[in-house]
């Protein structure tokens, strides 16, 4: 299979961030035997991204080796010699035999196999869409705050929400007209609390006011009544965000942490 | 560089972002265009002949530049060499135009600096770090002090 290997070890050696280096002993290669045996081949490694390099030193100029690491895990194993610090990288595809590896001590052992464990395009990929929705979640909480903090009660203004989002949420929820402004709560806590929203008895905000609460009223003494007031609009406006996000595109929410 | 075949030949049977039969035209001066599947997985661009099952060859999408070459075609050049190209040629604009936008997102380093771009807008939003609670804050792939300018 042909492979841009010009390019490759370009990338290799170029000064674009290695997620981590170090020495390690290398047993398989060119001419040597299918069963791992002797002390193995001490060569510098290099991680970028989803690859990992070898050289012959920390000063070569080109890579001896790459492995891609996708579909694979990592894991310790014994070395043919005892006392090393071996951890194997093993794929699931048939005929494609483990890479065994060791580093020079438990530290480096340790970083190595966390280090290559979350190596994946896939790994990088899910936290990145992790703290995509959270960045919009916590844009639209600010949005909300600030259009809270305007005045007006019956004639709200439409928020300058940052993304294209806020279109349809217009559309998904309709202010009360007793509803009133003035954002107290601190909104950005909402998603890492989990289930919360959940957990919230929804109580209209008439219902609040027709007590003589109000948020703006230096009367109200209640704070749970002020976060249960704000609550309710968010709750209904998370509704919206999470049917939109299904709708376009497939949210990982309970995947395993790696 | 040594690298395992069937390690690659595995990952081009992986689902792909994108896959598609396109025109292809290799680098080389005097270079034929010829129909294969292309298929986008990961960082890497493998090509097919329509009928084989293993890739006749991949191209690793790191530091690639992809350039619209016509109104259905596009090419990817690598920032070593940008002169020697490899040719693409779609179906229709809109395929084009597709194909490009998902090839400009198939790096390891875009995913990079999109990570570390949201990390340090929810900081500022939310005035806390969001990967600590996954508690990988300090890993290294996901240092602002990692990046190039």
């Amino acid at each position: 299979m042909k492979l841009n290997e010009r390019s490759v070890a370009h990338y290799a050696l170029s000064d674009s961030p290695a997620d981590h280096t170090g020495f390690l002993r290398t047993w398989g290669g060119p001419g040597t035997p299918s069963t791992p045996s002797g002390t193995g081949r001490r060569c510098w490694f290099v991680l970028k991204g989803n690859l990992l390099f070898s050289f012959e030193s920390r000063e070569g100029r080109a890579p001896l080796s790459l492995v891609v690491l996708e579909g694979c895990t990592v894991e310790l194993a014994e070395a043919p010699v005892p006392e090393e610090f071996a951890f194997a990288i093993c794929f699931d595809a048939p005929g494609v035999r483990p890479h065994l590896l060791a580093a020079e001590g438990p530290a480096a052992q340790e970083a190595w196999v966390k280090a290559l464990s979350r190596a994946s395009f896939g790994y990088m990929r899910l936290v990145v869409r992790e703290l995509e929705s959270q960045l919009q979640d916590a844009r639209q909480s600010l949005a909300l705050q600030r259009r809270s903090s305007w005045k007006s009660v019956a004639s709200c203004c439409k928020p300058q929400a940052p993304n294209h989002r806020s279109a349809g949420l217009e559309n998904g929820h309709s202010l009360s007209k007793d509803s009133s402004p003035v954002g107290l709560v601190d909104v950005a806590g909402i998603r890492s609390s989990g289930q919360g929203l959940a957990e919230w008895e929804l109580q209209g905000p008439a219902s609040l006011l027709g007590r003589g609460q109000s948020p703006v009223s230096p009367e109200t003494s209640c704070f749970s009544t002020l976060h249960d007031w704000y609550g309710q609009e968010i709750v209904e406006l998370r509704q919206c965000w999470q049917q939109r996000a299904k709708r376009s595109q497939p949210k990982c929410e309970e995947q395993d942490k790696p | 560089m040594r690298y395992n075949e069937k390690e690659l030949q595995a990952l081009s049977r992986q689902p792909a972002e994108m896959a598609a039969e396109l025109g292809m035209r290799g680098p080389k001066k005097g270079s034929v265009l010829k129909r294969r599947l292309v298929k986008l997985v990961v960082n890497f661009l493998f090509y097919f002949r329509t009928d084989e099952a293993e890739p006749v060859g991949a191209l690793l999408l790191e530091r690639c530049r992809v350039i619209r070459e016509e109104l259905s075609a596009f090419s990817i050049s690598f920032i070593e060499d940008p002169e020697r190209k490899y040719h693409f040629e779609c179906s229709s604009e809109e395929q084009c135009q597709e194909w490009m936008e998902a090839l400009r997102r198939a790096s390891y380093e875009f995913m990079r600096r999109s990570l570390v771009f949201y990390r340090n807008e929810i900081r500022k939003v939310t005035g806390k770090d969001p990967l600590e609670q996954f508690g990988i804050s300090e890993e290294a792939r996901f240092q602002l002090s990692g990046l190039q300018a």
